[in-house]
C-alpha cells in the first residue's frame, strides 16, 4: 500500500511537473511549422498548437522545464544550417526553400525527398534516441555486477536479466522455437530495449518520445520487415519461399493466393508501425488535452485532469512496456513465422505450427 | 487550417529520420550484441547448465550414495550371517572334535583296560602255572622228605601231578 502512494505521488509530481511546460509554449520558434503569424490566438488553439509541437518531431529540441527557459538545442543545425550544407543536401537547387503543393502536405517531407531536398539532418526524434540509449548503456553499466557464481547482483543488473531471459525464454524460443529462437534473441532483445527506452524516455517530463513519431517506427518495421524475409528465406530457400507465397491451394486460386499472401508480407509490418505509432503518441497527446483543460476551461478543472492525468500516466507507464512487449512479440512471431516455412516443406517437419 | 498543418507533422515521414533510426539501431543492435547480450546470455547459459549439471551429479551421487549404502548393508548382512555360519561350523567342528577325543580316549582306555586285564589274565595264568609247578615240586620235596628216601620218581611224581590236577580241579573255596 505505501509503495502504491509513492507511486502515486511519483506520477502526480511528474504530471504537474508537466504542467509549466505549457507557460513556455509561446516562445518556440515557429520555423517548423508555417504559423498564421498576426493572428490573435485563443487559448485553446495555443493550448492545441503546444501539444502538437510537443508530441512532433522538430529540428530542435527544447528541454521544457518548470518556471526556466533552457535555450533550446538546434540539433539539425549542427549537421548543416543552410540547404546545401552538411548533411542538409539539396540536390535540386531550390527544392529545400520550395514549398510543397497543397496535396503533398501530408507527406511534405518524402515529396521534398523526392524533388531532391535529402534533408538528413538528425532532428529532436534522433536525439531523444540517442538520449534513450545513452540511459539504456548507462542501466546496461550499472547491472552488470554479478558476483563469483555469475548470478546478478543490485536492482538494474536484476531488471535488465529478468528482462532478457524474458525476451529470451517467453518471447524468442516461444514463438520461433528452441533451435533458432535463440539466434534471434539478441536481436530481440534490442528491438525490446530499444522500444522500451525511447518509451520510458518519452514519460520524462520534458523530454520526447521517438517512438511516437511515425518515422522512427517505420524504419523500425523495415528493419522487423527484412529480418522476416531474411529468417523465412533462410529457412525454406528462395524457392521454397516464393512456392510459400503460393500456398497449398487449387492452381486457379494460385494468383489470388499470391495477392493475399504478398499484400500480407506489408500489412504485418505496417499495423506493427501504426500501432507502436498511435500507442505513444496518442497516449501522450490525451495526456496533454487533458491538462489543457486547466488553461482552456477554468484553473479549477485541475481538480478533475491532474488525477486523471496521474492515472493516465500510470497507465501509460504500463503501455511503455506493453507497447515494446508487442512490438517484440510480433517481431518474433513473423521471425517465427518464417523459419517455420523451413520446416513446413519436410514431411517429418517438427515444430511447424500450420 | 492552421491545426491541419501542424496535424500535416505527425503523418510526416522525413526520410532522415528513417535511416538515422537505422544508424542508431543498428549501432545499438551491434554494440548490445557484443558487450551486453553476448556475454548475459552466456554467463546466463553456463549458469543454467552448472545448475542442470549440479542437479544432475546431486542426482547421480544420491543413486550412487544409495546404491552403496544398499551395497554396504547386503555386505554387513552377508558378513553377518557369515560370521554366523562360522560360529555354527566352529562350535559342530569343536563338537565333533571334543567327541572324537573323547571317543578316541575312551577307546584308548579301553584298550588300556583289556590289554591290563590280558596281562593281569596271563600274569595270573603264568602264576597259577608256576604256583602249580611249585606246588608239585614243594609237594615233591616235602613228600619226598617225608617218606624219605627213594621213592620212585617217575611213579611218584605221577601221582603227586595227578593230585595237584585234582587239586585245581576243585574249586579253591570248595
Amino acid at each position: 500500500m505505501k509503495r502504491v502512494w509513492t507511486l502515486v505521488v511519483a506520477a502526480t509530481t511528474l504530471t504537474v511537473l508537466a504542467l509549466p511546460a505549457f507557460a513556455s509554449s509561446g516562445g518556440h520558434d515557429e520555423a517548423g511549422h508555417g504559423d498564421a503569424h498576426g493572428q490573435p490566438k485563443d487559448k485553446a488553439s495555443e493550448s492545441s498548437e503546444f501539444i502538437l509541437h510537443h508530441v512532433a518531431d522538430d529540428t530542435e529540441f527544447e528541454f521544457e522545464l518548470p518556471f526556466v527557459h533552457l535555450p533550446p538545442i538546434h540539433i539539425a543545425e549542427l549537421f548543416g544550417k543552410e540547404p546545401g550544407q552538411g548533411l542538409f543536401i539539396e540536390r535540386e537547387p531550390g527544392a529545400c526553400t520550395r514549398p510543397v503543393e497543397k496535396s503533398q502536405e501530408a507527406f511534405a517531407s518524402i515529396f521534398k525527398f523526392m524533388n531532391g531536398c535529402w534533408d538528413l539532418r538528425p532532428t529532436k526524434a534522433v536525439l531523444s534516441m540517442w538520449i534513450a540509449m545513452g540511459l539504456l548503456a548507462l542501466i546496461l553499466f550499472l547491472g552488470r555486477s554479478r558476483d563469483q557464481n555469475g548470478v546478478p547482483r543490485g536492482v538494474f543488473a536484476n531488471i535488465v536479466e529478468t528482462l532478457l531471459l524474458f525476451v529470451r525464454d517467453e518471447i524468442a524460443i516461444a514463438n520461433i522455437g528452441k533451435e533458432e529462437g535463440p539466434k534471434y534473441t539478441p536481436y530481440l532483445a534490442s528491438v525490446f530495449f530499444f522500444v522500451m527506452c525511447t518509451n520510458y524516455l518519452g514519460l520524462i517530463p520534458g523530454f520526447f518520445t521517438a517512438t511516437g513519431v511515425l518515422g522512427v517506427t517505420i524504419a523500425l518495421s523495415i528493419v522487423t520487415f527484412i529480418m522476416t524475409q531474411v529468417a523465412g528465406i533462410r529457412s525454406a530457400g528462395v524457392v521454397g519461399f516464393f512456392a510459400h507465397l503460393f500456398g497449398d491451394v487449387p492452381t486457379w486460386m494460385k494468383p489470388l493466393m499470391f495477392l493475399v499472401e504478398f499484400l500480407g508480407l506489408f500489412t504485418k509490418p505496417f499495423a506493427l508501425l501504426v500501432r507502436l505509432f498511435a500507442n505513444m503518441l496518442a497516449g501522450h497527446m490525451v495526456l496533454f488535452f487533458i491538462l489543457s483543460l486547466i488553461f482552456v476551461v477554468h484553473l479549477g478543472a485541475a481538480v478533475v485532469s491532474v488525477p486523471l492525468a496521474t492515472g493516465l500516466y500510470l497507465l501509460e507507464l504500463f503501455v511503455a512496456l506493453l507497447q515494446a512487449y508487442i512490438f517484440t512479440l510480433l517481431t518474433a512471431l513473423f521471425i517465427g513465422q518464417g523459419v517455420a516455412l523451413g520446416h513446413h516443406h519436410h514431411p517429418e517437419g517438427g515444430d511447424a505450427h500450420h | 487550417m492552421n491545426t491541419l498543418v501542424l496535424a500535416s507533422s505527425f503523418t510526416d515521414v522525413k526520410p532522415g529520420l528513417i535511416i538515422w533510426t537505422w544508424i542508431t539501431f543498428i549501432v545499438v543492435l551491434f554494440i548490445l550484441k557484443r558487450v551486453a547480450w553476448g556475454p548475459l546470455l552466456k554467463s546466463v547459459e553456463d549458469r543454467e547448465k552448472n545448475i542442470i549439471n549440479a542437479i544432475e551429479s546431486a542426482k547421480r551421487e544420491r543413486s550412487e550414495a544409495e546404491k552403496l549404502l544398499g551395497e554396504q548393508k547386503s555386505a554387513v548382512a552377508q558378513a553377518r550371517q557369515e560370521a554366523a555360519e562360522q560360529v555354527r561350523k566352529t562350535q559342530a567342528d569343536l563338537e565333533k572334535f571334543r567327541e572324537d577325543l573323547m571317543g578316541k580316549a575312551r577307546k584308548e582306555a579301553d584298550d588300556l583296560k583289556a590289554e591290563a586285564r590280558r596281562t593281569i589274565e596271563e600274569e595270573r595264568v603264568k602264576a597259577v602255572a608256576d604256583i602249580k609247578a611249585q606246588a608239585v615240586q614243594l609237594s615233591l620235596q616235602v613228600a619226598e622228605k617225608l617218606i624219605a628216601e627213594k621213592l620212585d620218581d617217575a611213579k611218584h611224581q605221577a601221582l603227586a601231578q595227578q593230585f595237584v590236577t585234582d587239586l585245581s580241579r576243585k574249586p579253591p573255596s570248595a
